[in-house]
């Protein structure tokens, strides 16, 4: 153990003396400061967002009464009034943003038909979305292997170029334990270093302090080290230090970029999900056509659904907003099964990449930190679940007024639903992630181990 | 103990090459044992063998007594070596890089010990403290020297240690393996200094082809005695 200790010691004092090495450590602190910072702007900006839509919806209830200063028609208010379902993220997503700059964290309803304003979000800057988030996640998935090449390529390698091994050998230590401390120096400045970013990054984020912080920072230390046992298997081939750097180099572009780029081409083909807008414009063709339907066709289907509107009222005029909303929602009903089946392709196809991201160590952790800070998909389809209890709440909400033919008053504004929700963690993918996380690691340990105890046998 | 350093019947074979002929050696305490021959005459791979570099085909190395292959670690707590070309860590000083070896070797110097023995092996003082990438291949060597005599091993293996030195510094060379000799320790040298090895050697063996053709007392012959002798053996 002693030896163990001379070995670290050393280490850190060639660690020290290299500036290489330094300026690189340096470059990952700063990067990852930097990550945590883009984080925590980017939940701080969409926080300010939410906390404006409030503002919004106070404004517009004022105009509303200004626009009806007395008693008003329920249908005019829910047709004119527009309120919000908002998705507040979740204290840790600054750390891994995940989807949530692709899709949207808030929805604006009216009592209209609700799948033409599901899927009616802003329009997403393209480029945004190519270079993607450079949050602590994607320094810790991304460049933190790159880092990890950088102060290992060469830790057994070079004490062969530089001439210091037939030295090293000839003291009385095992070249097991020699190789052991290089890489456990190594790993302890890289692990320091992670876990120094990411209880950083969660103090910055202001987290709720619970259990996702041990898996938070056991998932990162796995990773580190998957990508040290890489470092062991290539070191284990005993070829140059420009040899490893390269391999090295290789398999981080396999696993980041060439594994998770045909994993998209091959699930977008297995799992194809037809475009929202599809879904969209069916429904608004059946929307469209309710005007040109008799009304008592419209109504009896209406009424079919919701029988305890039946006796309230018989429609004889030309217009009335009770006939218009049915119209409406009946358009909602007819795209029922596509927009299932819709939800259901995604929640498939998300399924498929659970499945496939044991091929790509990065991906999985990705969607690990994703489920772990509710920004994923299924955080995404959550919301857009609760989005539409949250418009079947206002609907209620209005119906009375609109089939028992009440006046809307300026208090009732105030007894209007409000919607809140926030994601929540998907603790079940992070185990699953945490079981393929350590195959991988033990199987890629397994092999250097394998091919060190061959290759190393003329080498006591 | 009689023989601190012994080969029995040491033979190595590589796929094309017979590098080592069935080699039988015995070294005492305090014997100085040059080994001479030609570039390819297998004195480096008897070297690595007694270090456990590589494995022998058949036959065994013996350090104090212990064969070489089973007691891989054990063996190198007795013996030190100093390679034709001594490496070090460059970014470490001379003082690190001898604190690094003797820590290893299971030795922890104050520093003012390991200054001396720095000193002593012939390193200015005013460099102990450089980073050993300023230095010249004749102080790498001396702080090679240095790591050897920090270790107190009973058995000193050089490969052609004095190559590339100046003649100040190999005489230097010269007397330190003198006074280590007379502590006891044994010392088995690779070398082409045939002068070099008449001075120090207590015993001169002569390998040809991975064979060693003959074995003479340094004091049954002078140098160009044994010149004359070797020039015989290589043609």
């Amino acid at each position: 153990m002693n030896k163990f200790r001379t070995i670290i010691k050393y280490e850190w004092l060639n660690f020290r003396a290299d500036k290489g090495l330094l300026l690189i450590t340096l470059l990952t602190l700063i990067t990852g400061l930097y990550g945590i910072y883009y984080g925590t702007t980017e939940i701080s900006r969409q926080r300010q967002h939410l906390a404006n839509l409030s503002k919004i919806t106070a404004h517009d209830v004022e105009n509303m009464k200004v626009q009806f200063p007395g008693e008003a028609d329920a249908g005019d208010v829910g047709y004119y009034h527009s309120t919000f379902a908002v998705n507040h993220p979740d204290s840790w997503a600054s750390l891994s943003l995940g989807q949530r700059d692709i899709n949207p964290y808030y929805i604006k309803l009216r009592l209209l038909n609700l799948q033409s304003q599901l899927y009616d979000s802003d329009n997403i800057n393209p480029l945004k979305v190519f270079t993607g988030n450079f949050d602590l996640a994607f320094v810790l998935i991304y460049l933190f292997p790159l880092f990890i090449i950088g102060l290992s390529f060469n830790v057994f390698s070079i004490e062969k170029e530089q001439g210091t091994l037939p030295l090293l050998l000839s003291q009385p230590i095992n070249l097991s334990l020699i190789v052991a401390a290089k890489l456990s120096f190594r790993a302890f400045i890289v692990l320091g270093l992670a876990v120094l970013l990411s209880l950083t990054g969660m103090f910055w984020a202001q987290v709720v302090p619970d259990s996702r912080i041990v898996l938070w920072l056991g998932a990162i230390v796995l990773y580190c080290l998957f990508w040290f046992a890489v470092i062991f298997l290539v070191a284990a081939l005993q070829k140059s230090s420009a040899f490893n750097a390269i391999t090295l180099l290789g398999i981080w572009l396999l696993l980041t970029m060439v594994i998770p780029a045909l994993l998209n081409v091959y699930v977008a083909l297995k799992k194809p999900v037809p475009q929202a807008l599809a879904l969209t414009i069916k429904q608004r063709e059946v929307v469209h056509g309710g005007w040109d339907k008799p009304k008592e066709e419209t109504m009896n289907k209406f009424f079919s659904l919701y029988p305890q509107w039946r006796d309230t009222t018989q429609i004889k005029e030309r217009f009335v907003w009770r006939w218009y909303y049915a119209f409406q929602h009946l358009g909602d009903v007819a795209v029922a099964d596509l927009a299932k089946d819709y939800q259901n392709r995604l929640k498939e196809r998300q399924q498929l990449v659970e499945n496939l991201n044991v091929l790509s160590v990065p991906v999985n952790v990705q969607g690990m930190l994703n489920a772990l800070t509710g920004t994923d998909l299924l955080a995404h389809l959550a919301f857009m679940q609760s989005a539409t209890r949250y418009h079947d709440a206002l609907r209620e909400f209005y119906y009375p007024f609109l089939f028992n033919q009440v006046a809307f008053t300026h208090n009732d504004y105030a007894k209007e639903p409000q919607h809140s929700f926030t994601s929540t963690p998907q603790i079940s993918l992070v185990w699953s992630g945490y079981y393929k996380l350590a195959l991988s690691f033990l199987f890629t340990f397994i092999v250097g181990l394998f091919i060190f105890k061959i290759r190393f046998l003329n080498l006591k | 103990m009689e023989f601190v350093l012994e080969a029995k019947h040491l033979r190595k074979e590589y796929q094309d090459k017979l590098a080592l002929k069935g080699l039988d050696l015995q070294i005492k305490p305090g014997e100085i044992f040059c080994l001479l021959g030609q570039n390819g005459a297998g004195k480096s791979t008897t070297i690595n063998l007694f270090l456990g570099f590589i494995q022998p085909t058949s036959g065994a190395a013996f350090i104090n007594g212990l064969e070489v292959t089973r007691n891989i670690t054990k063996v190198k707590e007795f013996l030190a070596y100093i390679p034709e070309n001594v490496m070090l860590y460059p970014n470490l000083t001379g003082l690190e890089n001898l604190a690094l070896f003797s820590s290893l070797a299971g030795y922890d110097y104050q520093e003012a010990e390991i200054t001396d023995y720095l000193v002593r092996a012939g390193l200015p003082a005013d460099a102990v403290k450089r980073r050993v990438s300023g230095y010249s291949k004749g102080m790498r060597q001396k702080v090679g020297i240095a790591i050897a005599v920090a270790k107190h091993a009973k058995v000193l293996l050089l490969d052609e240690p004095t190559s590339g030195l100046d003649p100040k510094a190999s005489n230097e060379f010269s007397e330190l393996l003198l006074q280590l000799s007379a502590q006891g320790t044994a010392i088995f040298m690779a070398t082409h200094d045939i002068f070099r090895a008449k001075e120090v050697g207590t015993r001169v063996g002569i390998m040809r082809e991975g064979e060693l053709v003959d074995v003479l007392g340094t004091t049954d012959l002078n140098a160009n005695e044994l010149e004359k002798l070797y020039l015989n053996y290589m043609h």
